[in-house]
């Protein structure tokens, strides 16, 4: 179990931990599948997509694309047959909320994929789970054997006429897998390498057909909003990012773990109300969004912690994960071990992620060794700025943000290794 | 409309719906950078090299991946994007190896043009040092990983073009490489040395390993002209130095190869300059060649040849004709023999391969050619490829096979008795017995007919005797089938419906329909089978023959036939013969001659006495060489006329140096009726002489002058005598060249044939029933040969032996054999066995291959070490006198 | 057809035929046999193996300790699990212990930040690792036979 920090509020993890996971008769008996019974029952598919419209759900992988909108594409386009994914690949360092659905509420994402299958008129779905999550594995797969037991899976599901199957795919280790049109050439049997877009999935995804792609949280969304509807789901968070976000809050504070808060919460009340404060030393900085998020300085803890809020910014929320960094630790150690993230997990398809996350690892590590340049730091910046500006997908463009808010608060700092020395004491000159 | 409206940089264009900015640019001249984009080849997106601004759109787009829409306004070039480009050039110099100096692309490289044109003086990045060593375990490839910039081009050719998938990457990241198979040497994989990924490769990561250190880009000439080995006609361009040729690149406008090319193609064409070459006339004096002047030779051979006509009649002379000259050199040719021999006996070795495809098709349609073009295949619902191993054979068409299959949808049939490369291809593998044709042909159609799969419309209205044909058809139902040919009742019923049902079907075949005693039956009944079903006269239709030789078509198509004049007009026709005689102005003989195989029996029984040979070598070519060797010794007088010494060569009297295809002018006619022209790339080697000023100097000492500047004289006057060349000319055939029937001047030649009308009015359904091949295995011969072709290699070889890499890859023949029957006669991998049939005997290395069923061996006749036609019966098909090469008995013995 | 075949899942093949043996890698006749039976070519299947970290075409311990050294293990001190493994195991990063019997290799985020410094044992994943409580674990493995 992943320590659940005193959430008042549940709607996506509404039985996280309340329910034995393996037991779909306990997740029944919490009003489960309820949501698939009332849209097979009482909706039309245009029903379930005005309804996700009106609830503002976006979504939760990191683009916080309009959940309703992607719904509405998919159902739109004319070819056939189409596929719904979920996106269960996770592999941005300090997020493990999936995680925590997939092993402790498996059935409420087999039910919004059901739903999303509806709407979109879609009979098939997969789920793209990270390999390294085995027991997540296991427990979907039992899932998923219990709800084709309980016929919410298969031939004419509620006697609707409509049918649903789902399949696990496992991933093998790979971050950009989880970039959906990668996951896509991943599940196809290929290279995890990103697609260009347009075309995008829902015109033309898995094999060349339309595809519905969804995080795991944003599934999870979907049979409250149904039952509950949107108007309901609307009470919480911003008026702008309406629901809940599950936060992944790690790093030096005294306790780590998730959070489920409305959208808009701040990174003190974060700290203090739910991390129970910081372990043994000040607060220096946080990144959020993580390892392709922004670091926030201390001026930063009080914006709200919502994809409308930090956009103004031009930061990201991301997938909500927050690493707390305290006065003990030194940025450029910190950007040279993000760098090396990039660097290992670039697909190596485009030329300015493939050598530039090279290049910009090199450079950081000479800089922390004392032997960079005061112009390696501007090299650095405009790299990765025209990363930002070429690169294919999302992972060589989002470099910018860690590089560029890292040096906004400790550009000092890293100079100063120029000069031969490490404020922190960390990085051996 | 379909036309979008846009600006480039303020230029207002026009451009086609759902076309890239980058497609759009470079079709109006305008130049963006780009190293992954390739045109032919999918989009990767990959360099970004490419990135434009669009104005209302934030940031910046690949010019590549994006489609225009109406009222774009595209922005190419400014400072921001031009640093941009900079910045991701310098990224990759970072990390390449700079060997300029002594770079094979040097001059031609991409990457070079980028950094020069983005004006980079320095590396602002630390530069990796790391060096790996080449790889050149290819005969013709050469990779070096330091230069490779990881565009992909190489991986989308080799995957889409050859569809071979050798090359991919590896790891990821900055990690990533390119690799070939399992990261193995290429020699050790799938490659078959194609070059595409050579052709495609911007750097000089891939290079020819056989022209390194020979010549820099721009030092050489280049012209451009036409592979001179088979008949898909592929256009090259030769790169020349010292009039050498060092390198040949597929022509991308060619509009049959598109810029692909095949082995042989792209790295055969060393025998040229080969040390073998014949360079200057031979005359035999007590059974040794002594070298003489042309003079000597020339007044020679026409004083012999006036003698044997004087003393035995014309009759007693022949010629066999070349299907590697050129269309004007066969036009002089078959004229020479008509005139200055007086006879009719003219042949060549389109004999011995489609005779029967001559005879079929002009019977059932009235033209015996390619109904359609290689470029429609792609219209094509289902092919239907039967007796053709097409990727070994016309290996651009093959692939072309491959990338429909694996990316168009296209649905192949594959009937073959091997299990050849096409069938891992094919939804359906018809697997027959060799010899059985006609049998699964007509059962296809009974299906077809019973389930009413036929076109009514079309069998009515334009085709006659349906009814007749229908009752023999009815006889052939699935289960008979099954007992005759092998294949089981369902997998013919399932073929029958895949091709009744397709909009478009296509049926191509080759020598494994023709070369049977029942050769034209098999090829009527294939008209059949298109006519039924409304095949005929439509775009991705038809009935296609893949022809062999470069110029095979031509040399049919201009009487090197002993049967018809140019333009398969018959001798036995008074008007037609009246009309040459008046432009020719002699008097010409009414007989039809003999056929290759004929001559050679009237030689050996004495009839003929004197033969005159261009470039043709039956002596390995033809069946049963111990007899084509008596026929061969028993005449009088042989000229031999060639580029080499062939075994044939070897025994004639007078042998007379022609020259190769890179050093003369003319036309060859392609597969699909493409008359396209032949650049002169250097002067003939040593004293040798264009093949078409030979026949002329022969012809004036016979007496009758000829007297032609060039070759381009002589196509007007076939363009005079020859209805379906009657627009061609030189002066027309830049580019693209013309397709036949051309008729007149303003005529743009005829890419599809049979239109609205069959050349001979209607259709003719013919009923066929199946007869058993003339020779089958029996207990003294228990073993079933049929012999064919390997991608490597050439008809006899004459040609691909000589080049280095060729016979460097494939250096010998050998008996392919099943494991069932290896294991029963306990022989092993190239383990030697003698095979021996009625007719002689040989030695061979065996290879042990599930591509033969069990009771069949299959040899190739490539190789004079081996020659499998002193195996093969010289019976023939009694209509169009081909021989039965794809079927013999003979009996294998562990040596 | 020798073209891809859709019903296989090729990460799947390559997860069996790695699961099965002792060494922890794909041997290359299973990444043979995997072309095949999806109807990918060599280089296609080389490709997709060598893309993926779980995977491994040379042969490794019996044990594989990955450890984590993504942002929040790398705060939470993974440089240090990495200076003790190394001592205990006498090899570095990438490498195998000259018995067979573990290797040593550093990913990316194991999603068990909450936990870091963490590391994953063949596929057992560690948490709120410290020197001490990894000296117990190999104690206890090498105690395996
Ligand atoms: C490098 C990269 C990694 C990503 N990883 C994930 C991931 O692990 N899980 C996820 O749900 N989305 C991930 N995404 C976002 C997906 O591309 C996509 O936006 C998401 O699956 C859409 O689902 P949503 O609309 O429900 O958020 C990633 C994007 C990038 C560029
Ligand atoms: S940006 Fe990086 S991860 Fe994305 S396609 Fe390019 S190389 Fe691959
Ligand atoms: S040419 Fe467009 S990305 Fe390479």
């Amino acid at each position: 179990m992943i320590k659940e920090l005193k959430s008042p509020l549940r709607v996506v993890l509404e039985n996280y931990g309340r329910i034995n996971p393996e037991s779909i008769e306990e997740y029944i008996a919490q009003d489960g599948y309820e949501a698939v019974g009332k849209v097979l029952r009482e909706m039309r598919p245009e029903q379930v997509l005005s309804e996700i419209k009106a609830s503002g759900l976006q979504g939760r992988g990191g683009a916080a694309f309009p959940t309703g909108l992607k719904w509405e594409f998919t159902a739109k386009a004319k070819d056939a047959p189409k596929y719904i994914i979920c996106n269960a690949d996770e592999g941005e360092p300090g997020t493990f909320k999936d995680r925590a659905i997939l092993e402790g509420d498996p059935h409420k994402i087999i039910e919004g994929m059901i739903i999303a299958g509806y709407a979109v008129g879609a009979h098939y779905g997969y789920i793209y789970i990270r390999g390294e999550y085995l027991l997540s594995i296991n427990r979907f797969n039992k899932a998923l054997k219990q709800a084709r037991e309980h016929r919410f899976l298969g031939e004419d599901v509620f006697g609707s006429g409509f049918n649903f199957q789902i399949e696990i795919h496992q991933g093998a280790g790979s971050y950009v897998c989880g970039e959906e049109t990668a996951l896509m050439e991943s599940l196809e049997g290929k290279r995890g390498n990103p697609r260009f877009k347009p075309p995008f999935p829902p015109s033309s995804g898995l094999w060349g057909k339309p595809t519905l792609i969804n995080n795991v949280e944003t599934l999870a969304n979907i049979a409250p909003i149904i039952l509950k509807g949107s108007d309901w789901f609307r009470t919480f968070g911003t008026k702008k990012c309406p629901g809940t976000k599950v936060y992944a809050i790690s790093g030096h504070v005294k306790e780590a773990g998730l959070i489920e808060a409305p959208m808009g919460i701040t990174l003190r009340e974060i700290i203090i109300d739910y991390a129970q404060g910081m372990r043994d030393s000040k607060f220096k900085m946080a990144q959020v969004g993580g390892t392709a998020g922004a670091i926030l300085g201390e001026d930063m803890l009080d914006v709200p912690l919502d994809y409308a809020s930090l956009g103004e910014k031009g930061l990201v929320l991301g997938s909500g994960a927050i690493l707390v960094m305290d006065e003990t630790t030194c940025a450029l150690d910190m950007l040279e071990c993000f760098l090396n993230f990039f660097k290992r997990e670039s697909c190596g398809k485009c030329i300015p992620c493939r050598v530039g996350t090279e290049k910009l690892l090199e450079l950081a590590t000479a800089i922390s060794r004392g032997e960079g340049k005061e112009d390696d730091i501007d090299l650095m910046l405009h790299t990765a700025k025209v990363m930002q500006k070429t690169s294919l997908c999302a992972l060589g463009q989002s470099l910018i943000l860690p590089i560029s808010t890292t040096l906004k608060y400790s550009r000092e700092e890293v100079t100063e290794h120029i000069k031969g020395r490490c404020p922190t004491g960390v990085c051996k000159i | 409309m379909n036309t979008v409206n846009l600006t480039i940089n303020g230029k207002l264009v026009q451009a086609e719906k759902g076309s890239t900015i980058m497609e759009v640019a470079l079709a109006n001249g305008i130049k963006i950078p780009h190293l992954c984009y390739e045109k032919g080849l999918s989009i990767a997106g990959s360099c970004r090299l490419c990135m434009v601004k669009i104005k209302g759109r934030p940031g910046m787009e690949a010019a590549c991946t994006t489609e225009v829409v109406e009222k774009m306004k595209v922005i190419t070039s400014d400072e921001e994007i031009d640093e941009a480009r900079k910045l991701i050039v310098e990224l990759i110099l970072s990390e390449h190896k700079h060997d300029c100096l002594v770079c094979e692309s040097n001059g031609q490289c991409e990457l070079q043009d980028l950094a020069y044109e983005l004006g980079i003086e320095k590396i602002r990045f630390p530069v990796s040092k790391s060096i790996e060593p080449t790889e050149d375990s290819s005969q013709v490839i050469l990779k070096d990983p330091n230069k490779c910039i990881l565009c992909g081009r190489c991986v989308r050719a080799c995957a889409e073009i050859t569809v071979q998938r050798v090359l991919d990457f590896a790891a990821r990241g900055s990690g990533t490489f390119l690799i070939s198979g399992l990261d193995q040497p290429l020699v050790d994989t799938d490659c078959v040395s194609c070059g595409a990924c050579i052709q495609t490769c911007p750097t000089g990561a891939l290079t020819e390993k056989l022209a390194r250190f020979q010549g820099r880009s721009w030092e050489f000439r280049k012209v451009q002209t036409i592979c001179p080995y088979c008949g898909v006609g592929c256009q090259i361009e030769l790169n020349i130095k010292n009039d050498k040729i060092v390198k040949v690149y597929g022509v991308e406008e060619g509009p049959d190869n598109k810029g692909h090319l095949c082995v042989k193609g792209r790295f055969g064409f060393d025998y040229v300059h080969h040390k073998d070459r014949l360079t200057t006339p031979l005359i035999k004096h007590n059974g040794k060649f002594e070298e003489a002047s042309w003079d000597g030779a020339l007044n020679l051979v026409a004083t012999k040849f006036k003698e044997l006509k004087d003393k035995y009649g014309s009759d007693a002379l022949a010629g066999l004709s070349s299907a590697k000259c050129t269309n004007e050199e066969n036009y002089l040719f078959q004229k020479f023999i008509r005139i200055c021999f007086g006879t009719n006996n003219v042949d060549h070795c389109a004999r011995l391969c489609h005779a029967s495809t001559v005879a079929g098709l002009s019977r059932a349609f009235g033209s015996g050619a390619m109904t359609n073009s290689i470029w429609e295949f792609e219209k094509a619902d289902v092919i239907l490829v039967t007796g053709s191993n097409t990727t070994e054979t016309h290996p651009v068409i093959g692939n072309y096979f491959k990338h429909l299959a694996a990316y168009n949808g296209t649905k192949l049939i594959v009937v073959d008795p091997r299990a050849i490369e096409l069938t891992e291809y094919a939804e359906i593998w018809l697997r027959q017995k060799s010899g059985t044709d006609v049998a699964w042909i007509n059962g296809l159609m009974n299906v077809i007919i019973n389930e009413g799969l036929y076109n009514k419309e079309f069998v009515e209205n334009r085709t006659e005797n349906f009814d007749e044909f229908r009752k023999v058809v009815s006889k052939y139902t699935p289960g008979k089938v099954e007992k005759i040919t092998g294949i089981p009742e369902e997998k013919l019923i399932a073929a029958a419906r895949m091709y009744g049902k397709a909009d478009r079907g296509s049926i191509v075949f080759a020598m494994g329909i023709t070369q049977h005693t029942t050769g034209t039956d098999n090829v009527l009944s294939l008209a059949n089978l298109a006519m039924l079903c409304g095949n005929v006269g439509r775009e991705g239709t038809g009935v296609n023959p893949l022809r062999g030789q470069n110029n095979v078509q031509g040399a049919c198509d201009l009487g090197a036939l002993p049967d018809v004049y140019p333009g398969y007009q018959k001798v036995s026709k008074a008007q037609v013969r009246e009309n040459f005689e008046t432009t020719w102005g002699v008097k010409l003989p009414p007989k039809e001659g003999l056929t290759v195989v004929e001559i050679i029996d009237a030689a050996s029984k004495g009839e003929i006495k004197g033969l005159y040979i261009m470039g043709e070598n039956p002596m390995l070519s033809d069946p049963n060489l111990n007899h084509v060797r008596e026929g061969l010794e028993n005449l009088d007088f042989l000229v031999v006329q060639d580029i080499f010494l062939t075994e044939t060569a070897e025994l004639a009297d007078v042998v007379l140096p022609g020259v190769s295809f890179a050093e003369k002018e003319g036309t060859f006619t392609n597969t699909c009726r493409r008359i396209q022209l032949l650049h002169k790339a250097i002067p003939p080697i040593g004293k040798s002489r264009e093949d078409w000023k030979i026949i002329m100097e022969i012809s004036k000492r016979m007496g009758y002058p000829m007297a032609y500047h060039s070759p381009g004289e002589i196509m007007d006057e076939i363009a005079s005598l020859t209805p379906i060349y009657g627009g061609v000319h030189f002066d027309r055939l830049g580019g693209q060249g013309l397709q036949w029937p051309c008729p007149s001047r303003e005529h743009p030649g005829t890419p599809y044939l049979h239109k609205d009308k069959f050349t001979r009015g209607k259709g003719l359904f013919t009923p066929v029933d199946y007869i058993p091949p003339a020779e089958l295995p029996d207990e003294e011969y228990p073993f079933l040969l049929s012999t064919g072709r390997v991608l490597y290699h050439f008809h006899t070889g004459s040609l691909s032996r000589r080049s280095k890499p060729l016979d460097g890859i494939a250096p010998e023949g050998f008996l392919e054999i099943s494991p069932q029957d290896a294991k029963k006669l306990r022989i092993k991998n190239n383990d030697w066995v003698r095979v021996s049939s009625r007719r002689g005997k040989l030695k061979v290395k065996v290879k042990i291959t599930h591509h033969v069923d069990k009771g069949v061996v299959f040899m190739t006749f490539h190789f004079a070490e081996s020659a499998a036609n002193l195996l093969t019966s010289d019976a023939l098909d009694p209509v169009a006198k081909i021989p039965e090469y794809k079927v013999s008995a003979v009996k294998i013995e562990r040596i | 057809m020798k073209l891809r075949n859709k019903e296989k899942d090729v990460i799947a093949l390559l997860n069996k035929a790695q699961r099965e043996n002792k060494h922890n890698y794909i041997t290359e006749d299973k990444l043979k046999l995997t072309a095949q039976e999806a109807g990918l070519s060599y280089s296609e299947v080389y490709g997709v193996a060598t893309f993926y970290s779980l995977f491994s075409l040379k042969p490794r311990g019996e044990y594989v300790i990955q450890v984590c050294d993504s942002g929040p293990c790398h705060l939470m001190g993974s440089k240090s699990i990495f200076k003790v493994l190394e001592k205990e195991l006498k090899i570095k990063v990438g490498e195998t212990t000259a018995d067979g019997r573990f290797t040593l290799e550093e990913v990316s985020c194991l999603g068990i930040c909450n936990e870091a410094p963490a590391m994953m044992i063949n596929e057992k994943v560690c948490g709120n690792l410290t020197p001490q409580k990894i000296r117990e674990i190999l104690r206890e493995l090498r105690k395996k036979k």
